[in-house]
């Protein structure tokens, strides 16, 4: 399932937002191959820790080493090149673009005309047409819609597609089957799982448990800017999992203490 | 059902025109043609009037259109007059050192150096580029009067009849030259801002920066890009405005920088980011420009100006916010 060197590995991590300590010494590793579940309860500090092995915080202690490498320099754009993909919570589609757009917003394919790279609209227009049929959009939503006109579920589609399409390395799903359908949600499960069989690590954060339970490989559980649990999936029962999630970590764990 | 196909479907033809800027001002200069006409039967509609008209209106649209940009990435620049009248002093004065050609160069620089410093205060310094450009629209006010003494020469005639100042003042085939550039300028940039991966970077840095960085952009490096090309844009005017007139002083391009956000504005540049038009722009720069002159020409006080750019602005934004929420655009 995993090779022993990890492919992310964070060690003893803390970011400050201001005064508020969001993080506090984190320390988890990321395998290629893996499907890990991060999980706890809202404000537990999920996001932001994704949001750091996507580059988008720079912590302010400890350290992320990608691959062996450790990193020194934290943006998305850097991120991205090594092949990291991120479907964010709350961002990631500028609404005034179209579908087209966004979807290659940072990595626009151009034609060059006399040296001058101008944007290929119609790669563009056809890949991201290709992917959003692909991912169930109907056909009266086109890819030079500008995003504004979305519905949340669509806008997540196209989230999806768009992270799948560019699936390098890693993906990183942060709360990805909001705003989703019953059926589009199995599909994208679906999807997770054969990426992860396709050797990418993927990070899936959710707050549907027993689903997460049935997916993942492994489970890693905050709270309160900590990680309090970091277990193989069978390892541990749902019930199990419920009640940690529920009650922190310390109170279970005195349990397996009796 | 019903709702899904009214998207796309059976949205009005008018409505999805409505959606793209800039056709708010056209609305806008077909209304103030027709009123002119019917209100004034001397001034209007004169050879001269509408040389000079499109003679200043080709330089407010220059400045306009380095502020639409600005604007475009959900800042603004209110440093542009200073930087004009700076750059276009540079011009004049240096011109007996390093003739007219080094002067254009000089002023340029200048000009660049202008938007780099308030560009770098602003993206590394994270402070607001309101008080960052205001900061500089005295500054560089304050560098030219300290420089000249408080007054400015004017060009020689050797330099008058230079073929670079001949080129970027005076005529082409009758019209004034400025109105060319303008005019290259226009298509220039409507092409990087549409059709190049810098424009949908700009676009999407106004539209929703947070968004954009996730993606990749360096949001920082696109908002210095749309400053220092603001600050060369009023750099330009600045030198066609003096190759025209050779002669100036300090308080050159006082103001400017109201006009050009009026214009950028009344263009359909909306402030809050991401959506504006440059086509826009230089047509608002042609209503301001021209209200200056229909007040002249019907004998009104030159200070009436004022009053009239601040109100016809007011209607402006109040007109195209309301057009942009009718066409279904949150804002
Ligand atoms: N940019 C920020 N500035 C200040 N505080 C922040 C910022 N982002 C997050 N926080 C705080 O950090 C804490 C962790 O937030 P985070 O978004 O990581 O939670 P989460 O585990 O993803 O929660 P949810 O399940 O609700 O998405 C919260 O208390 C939040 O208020
Ligand atoms: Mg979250």
């Amino acid at each position: 399932m995993s090779s022993n060197h990890p492919l992310i590995r964070v060690t003893n991590l803390d970011l400050y937002f201001g005064v508020f300590h969001a993080l506090k010494s984190v320390s988890v590793d990321f395998h290629a191959g893996e499907f890990v579940g991060l999980v706890g309860d809202n404000g537990a500090g999920k996001t932001t820790l994704i949001r750091v092995l996507c580059g988008i915080y720079a912590p302010s202690n400890g350290e992320v080493h990608f691959d062996g490498k450790r990193v020194t320099n934290f943006h998305p754009k850097l991120a991205i090149d090594q092949g990291i993909e991120t479907i964010q919570q709350a961002v990631g589609l500028c609404d005034n673009l179209s579908i087209a757009r966004n979807f290659y917003l940072g990595r626009e394919p151009v034609k060059r005309i006399l040296g001058i790279p101008f944007l290929d609209f119609n790669k563009m227009r056809d890949k991201s047409t290709r992917v959003i049929r692909t991912f169930g959009l109907r056909d009266n939503v086109s890819a030079d819609d500008e995003v504004e006109q979305l519905s949340g579920g669509e806008r997540q589609t196209v989230k999806i597609g768009r992270a799948v399409e560019f699936k390098n390395r890693v993906l990183i799903m942060d709360e990805p089957t909001n705003h989703l359908s019953v059926r589009e949600r199995e599909h994208v499960n679906e999807l997770a799982i054969q990426l992860k069989e396709q050797g990418l690590l993927v990070i899936y954060i959710t707050h549907d448990i027993s689903q997460v339970h049935k997916l993942a490989d492994r489970i890693v559980i905050m709270e309160n800017g900590e990680k309090i649990e970091d277990t193989q999936a069978d390892a541990m029962s749902l019930e199990e999992l419920e009640a940690v999630i529920r009650h922190g970590g310390r109170t279970v764990e005195k349990d397996h203490m009796h | 059902m019903a709702a899904f196909e009214t998207r796309t479907v059976a949205m009005p033809t008018i409505r999805k025109l409505a959606r793209g800027s800039g056709v708010g001002a056209i609305a806008g200069v077909v209304a103030m043609l027709v009123a002119f006409t019917l209100i004034d039967f001397s001034g209007w509609w004169t050879i001269q009037t509408l040389s000079n008209v499109m003679h200043f209106a080709s330089i407010l649209a220059l400045l306009a259109m380095g502020q639409a940009l600005v604007i475009i990435s959900k800042e603004i620049d209110l440093s542009v007059g200073s930087v004009y009248g700076l750059s276009g002093v540079t011009f004049i004065s240096m011109q007996a050192d390093l003739g007219v050609g080094g002067a254009m160069i000089a002023a340029l620089i200048v000009a660049t150096l202008c938007g780099l410093v308030q560009a770098l205060a602003v993206v590394k310094g994270g402070l607001p580029s309101m008080i960052v450009t205001l900061g500089g629209l005295f500054a560089f006010r304050g560098i030219i009067y300290v420089w000249t003494g408080g007054s400015v020469r004017g060009f020689p005639e050797e330099a008058r009849m230079h073929w670079l100042t001949r080129m970027f003042g005076g005529e082409l085939f009758g019209i004034e030259a400025a109105f060319f550039w303008m005019l290259l300028v226009l298509a220039v940039l409507s092409l990087v801002l549409w059709a190049t991966p810098f424009g949908n970077r700009l676009l999407a840095t106004g539209g929703d920066a947070e968004s954009a960085a996730t993606r990749g952009v360096r949001t920082d490096r696109v908002k210095m890009g749309a400053f220092v090309m603001c600050s060369i844009l009023a750099g330009c005017a600045g030198i066609v405005t003096l190759a025209d007139q050779p002669q100036t002083h300090v308080t050159l391009g006082e103001l400017l920088e109201l006009e050009s956000i009026a214009a950028a504005v009344i263009g359909g540049c909306l402030l809050s980011g991401g959506r504006g038009s440059l086509v826009g722009a230089v047509i608002g720069a042609f209503i301001v420009v021209s209200f200056r002159y229909e007040l002249i020409a019907l004998g009104a006080p030159s200070s009436w100006f004022i009053t009239f750019v601040g109100i016809v602005l007011i209607i402006a934004v109040v007109f195209n916010q309301w057009l942009a929420r009718w066409a279904g655009h949150n804002v």
